[in-house]
């Protein structure tokens, strides 16, 4: 421990160092003043006696500063000297710092938002008891890596599985309605989602509103320590099948929706016709393991008083529940319990072969949200983080070629320095202090800026979902790992951008710039072709940026001018939001829906109404088909696969309803559609596929298979072995708006027998009017009935290919001005530091004679040239990028000529007047003034 | 009068072992001591005495405080600590060690 006391000795005298000093002084006096005595003494005159005396010491100054390093913390004085010199210079020149830090900070602030946002997403522990000892399972089958368990499955696992203390189980959410929810305002609409072009169904006015209920398991709540708000939190005891129905109520819900009444608790509430007591409130925003706050928390078992699932459902091994998470005992790691896991599993293959064929189990740490990101998000993730590394990037590249340029005015200063004996590494050192502080001072301002951008993000996004989804609650105050980054990142940016500059400016040619020769630095500045790579790079990647934006935007655009074939301008798309789960028995839910059409085809201005499994956009169905006859086989695109079609299940009037022409043949009877008639109509494209050449009328089509599959939990796949073709549909897309529906089978739906919650509205015009008024019928029908109702045509942004185009070309086009933005500053930097450089120069043309055009065509074809090569650059690997586009395009060209020169020439405009304007004061400069000049 | 220099490595040594057989001392008293003692012949930069103790202060083998000469001026009074103590034995040995074998080299036959 003996290098304890000496770094406690060391410590104490960096705080005393002042008195240190003065003391050593004060020795180092008394020590030369006694020696001068004895000199003195011994006869020498009193002036050799103090010469003889300070020879004999020795360098003083020397010494005094040998002593003063011994202690070691020479390093830190130089640090503190570097930084106190530093911000000095700074703060002589406030316009360059103020455009260096506006620069980088945006730079910064855009890296955090994006890092904050995916450490609140997917980082950062969650906010239960202990995380780390969490895991989540999940089973992995062929086709889904990450797939949930059944009830049984679960109950299983959980019994006899000796690695986890406790195994919850998480089992989706549900929308409820609610008759007991207190009146609630009108929703917000939403801004920038608007404006995007983003229109999800909203509800319809007048229906009623319905609310997010989450379903845990019993032990759920008591397994992550959660404390209650008010009340109880939901216990085992709960979730049993004859309990007393309970619900726990989420403090957002309590406080949005019940005006934080103290009474709720006890309180009576009916979801969807069942009544259910509210035993407490949780905290406001308690997330638990959940990705967003739901309304209310409700126990599993609850699900069968709510209506969404059945006794039978619950025991159904092939029905998949929910997914469980579990807490490990103390000391069981992952791996011990993934082979437990392994080996029931396995016991369970053998128990029941059908059923769990093919599935293994898997577990992860249910720490964060990380395992989460399935292999599909990842490479959005990096996409992300790239493009904001990228506009960082261009921001150092921007301040670098400033700095680059500054350096050149600090030259003398520089040479100075080094003629007097500093060594290119201290100098080095100090011009990287410089750098850093100003990246730091940057990180200062974009950790704020960060954050408002964050919080402005969330908002938009938050009111751009539908309420009833539940609330998103993203943890994003700043910690110490957001700090942490943001200063790693400020730091490393002023590396970045500091060190090119600081190692050509330490190169000083300290004679030329000692003599003030405006040719120093061994090379003009003008050729500094570092520089020109830096703006070339910049303009380079803002093309790449603004060509791609350009090229999705118009792709996007595009879509929205896409004919799908049917009718989408006079219809409107109506669904209503699960009402099965209102207790409705069957003949009640056939009922309301022939009192629902009847009402409001009597409305005036609707032409027709139709009913369908379906509408014409979104919920893709698909089901197997063959020929009947099976004597050849179909074309069919794939070996030995059976060819699949999309389908739909549709009232006789749905063709005429959304305009659908019926080429050939007929559509359904009413009889055949009551009676369950073996009948279809398919689109030309199935006619086409299966009989090609022949007249499909009269064709036998087998549909679906024997055995029958469930695709979707509650919808039993379609079956016919064979069905009488009676009439051809055209073509429409209807599946993916880029492309006519590959083959397309219509069934007919018995309005006697079948309900389906999609109603379509043929309307005279417009059908927006209509809405309010079908509202009210809905209402009047039904007060309980909550409907999602849009206009088909503005249903177009449900398509995920227009989604992705579109927000990836706001997002790219936001990028990629911003980028701009920091190109030009650097470019108008540059060059009216070239102005600067040269006025010398340009003083002695201009006195000789020359025109202000002729002294400013080198200033500016000189700022011209990286810029037009970065042009360059930037086309050719658009060229590249937009083919990997090319799918999200709705058909425009990779290579269309409209972005490509459009763009190109946007940029070489704007950068062109970055050149001009300081170039312009080239001409202004006044001869005498500039031969003076120093 | 010609004057040598001391042995590379030997001055603190001859700091620990004055402070050793003295006990307390300001800078020049040392300095004066060791003059006195080696009878004017080693030649000891006065000046480097100071860092040198600054290192023994850092390394904790002497301790000071201020205090008041006799001509009433105030100045610095270095004492050993034990740890001192144990480094003079150390170097002590050493030197013995190495004048010793570099005595047999040279009067090896």
């Amino acid at each position: 421990m003996i290098w304890l006391g000496e770094f406690a000795r060391r410590f104490r005298m960096l705080i005393h160092r002042r008195e240190f000093d003065a003391d050593l002084e004060e020795e180092i006096r008394l020590h030369i003043e006694l020696r001068q005595q004895e000199e003195f003494q011994s006869g020498m005159t009193a002036y050799d006696a103090q010469a003889a005396a300070r020879r004999r010491f020795g360098n003083t100054m020397y010494l005094k500063e040998e002593s003063h390093i011994a202690w070691g913390w020479e390093w830190l004085e130089n640090v503190a000297q570097d930084v106190r010199y530093g911000l000095r210079t700074l703060r002589k020149s406030p316009g360059f710092t103020a455009v260096a830090i506006l620069t980088l900070a945006v730079g910064i602030a855009v890296n955090t938002t994006v890092f904050t946002a995916f450490d609140a997403l997917f980082l950062r522990p969650r906010p239960v008891k202990d995380p780390n000892s969490l895991a989540s399972i999940f089973r992995t089958t062929p086709g889904e890596p990450r797939g949930g368990f059944s009830y049984p499955e679960y109950l299983y696992y959980r019994d006899n599985s000796r690695a986890f203390s406790d195994l919850s189980l998480f089992a989706f959410g549900m929308a409820v309605t609610s008759s007991d929810l207190p009146a609630t305002s009108p929703g917000v609409v939403p801004r920038v989602a608007g404006a995007v072009g983003f229109q999800l169904p909203q509800l319809l006015q007048g229906s009623a509103q319905p609310i997010m209920c989450f379903f845990v398991s019993g032990n759920y709540f008591p397994m992550l320590g959660a404390a209650p708000l008010l009340g109880r939190i939901l216990l085992p005891e709960d979730d049993q099948a004859n309990a007393t129905p309970v619900v726990l109520m989420s403090g957002n819900s309590w406080q949005r929706h019940f005006h934080s009444d103290p009474h709720v608790v006890g309180s009576t509430l009916h979801l969807n016709g069942a009544a259910f007591t509210v035993i407490g409130v949780t905290p406001l925003d308690y997330l638990a393991t959940a990705s967003s706050i739901p309304d209310l928390w409700a126990p599993v078992s609850a699900k069968i008083a709510i209506g969404t699932a059945t006794r039978q459902e619950l025991e159904n091994r092939l029905v998949i529940a929910g997914f469980p998470m579990g807490r490990l005992k103390p000391g069981v790691t992952l791996s011990d319990a993934q082979a437990e896991l392994g080996v029931l599993a396995a016991q369970l293959r053998t128990q029941y072969p059908e059923a769990e064929r093919n599935m293994t189990v898997g577990v992860a740490s249910g720490r964060s949200n990380l395992a989460a990101l399935d292999s599909d998000a990842w490479p959005v993730v990096i996409a992300a983080m790239s493009a904001v590394a990228l506009l960082l990037l261009i921001a150092c590249a921007n301040v670098a070629s400033l700095l680059l340029a500054r350096a050149v005015a600090r030259r003398k200063e520089i040479a100075v320095r080094l003629a007097l004996g500093a060594g290119r590494w201290r100098l080095l050192r100090q011009l990287l202090t410089e750098s850093i502080l100003l990246g730091i001072l940057a990180g200062a301002l974009g950790l704020p800026l960060a954050g408002w951008m964050l919080h402005l993000l969330i908002v938009e996004i938050a009111s751009a979902l539908p309420s009833f989804w539940g609330t998103i609650a993203l943890e994003i105050n700043p910690d110490i790992r957001i700090f942490a980054y943001t200063l790693f990142v400020s730091c490393a940016a002023g590396i970045a951008f500091g060190l090119t500059p600081a190692l050509q400016a330490s190169k000083a040619d300290v004679n030329s710039a000692l003599k003030d020769d405006s040719t120093a630095f061994g090379y003009r500045l003008s050729r500094s072709w570092l520089r020109g790579l830096l703006i070339a790079s910049q303009m380079a990647a803002c093309l790449v940026l603004l060509i791609s934006s350009a090229l999705l935007l118009r792709g996007s655009q595009r879509a929205l001018k896409i004919d799908p074939g049917y009718n989408a301008k006079s219809v409107a798309f109506l669904e209503m939001y699960d009402p099965k789960n209102l207790h409705y028995s069957q003949s009640q839910l056939l009922q309301l829906n022939r009192d629902l059409i009847h009402s409001i085809v009597s409305l005036p201005g609707v032409r027709s109404v139709s009913q369908a499994s379906r509408g014409p956009i979104g919920g893709n169905r698909w089901v197997a088909v063959a020929r009947a006859d099976a004597t050849s086989p179909p074309h069919s695109t794939g070996g030995g696969e059976t060819p699949l079609a999309g389908y739909s299940y549709v009232t006789p009037n749905y063709f005429d309803t959304l305009g659908i022409p019926i080429v050939r043949g007929r559509t359904f009877t009413p009889r055949e559609a009551d009676g369950r008639a073996h009948v279809v109509v398919i689109s030309e494209a199935t006619a086409r596929r299966f009989w090609p050449g022949e007249e499909p009328i009269g064709k036998l089509l087998k549909i679906g298979s024997e055995k029958g599959s469930t695709s979707f939990p509650g919808e039993r796949d379609p079956f016919v072995a064979s069905s009488v073709v009676i009439g051809i549909a055209g073509d429409v897309r209807s599946m993916d708006l880029r492309r006519l529906d590959e083959s397309y089978l219509y069934l007919p739906l018995s309005q006697s027998r079948q309900w389906t919650s999609i109603l379509l509205v043929r309307a005279d015009g417009n059908p927006t009017p209509l809405l309010p008024v079908i509202g009210r019928e809905f209402r009047r029908v039904d007060a309980n009935l909550p409907v999602l109702a849009a206009p088909l045509n503005t249903m177009v942004s449900m398509d995920p290919y227009f989604v992705v185009s579109r927000i990836g070309g706001v997002l790219a086009s936001i990028v990629g001005a911003l980028g701009l933005l920091l190109a030009c500053l650097g470019v108008y930097g540059v060059v009216s530091y070239s102005v600067v450089q040269r006025t010398r120069e340009i003083g002695i043309r201009m006195a000789l004679g020359a025109q202000s055009v002729q002294v400013l065509r080198p200033v500016v074809t000189e700022g011209l040239r990286p810029i037009l090569f970065g042009v360059a650059l930037g086309v050719l690997a658009s060229a590249g990028v937009s083919r990997a586009l090319s799918a999200t395009l709705f058909g425009l060209s990779p290579l269309d000529p409209a972005s490509f020169a459009g763009v190109s020439l946007l940029l070489i405009a704007i950068a062109l007047l970055a050149t001009w304007l300081p170039a312009r004061r080239a001409t202004r400069v006044d001869p005498m003034l500039a031969l003076r000049y120093e | 009068m010609h004057r040598d220099e001391i042995l590379l490595g030997t001055l603190y040594l001859l700091i620990l072992q004055t402070l050793a057989r003295s006990g307390e001392m300001h800078g020049y008293e040392i300095a004066s001591s060791i003059q006195r003692i080696s009878e004017d012949v080693l030649q000891v930069e006065e000046g480097s005495l100071y860092p040198a103790l600054q290192r023994m202060l850092i390394k904790g083998w002497v301790t000071a405080k201020w205090g008041t000469t006799a001509g009433n001026r105030r100045a610095r009074y270095y004492q050993l600590t034990a740890l001192g103590r144990k480094q003079l034995d150390a170097e002590m040995s050493q030197l013995e060690r190495v004048i010793g074998a570099t005595t047999r080299v040279i009067e090896a036959v």
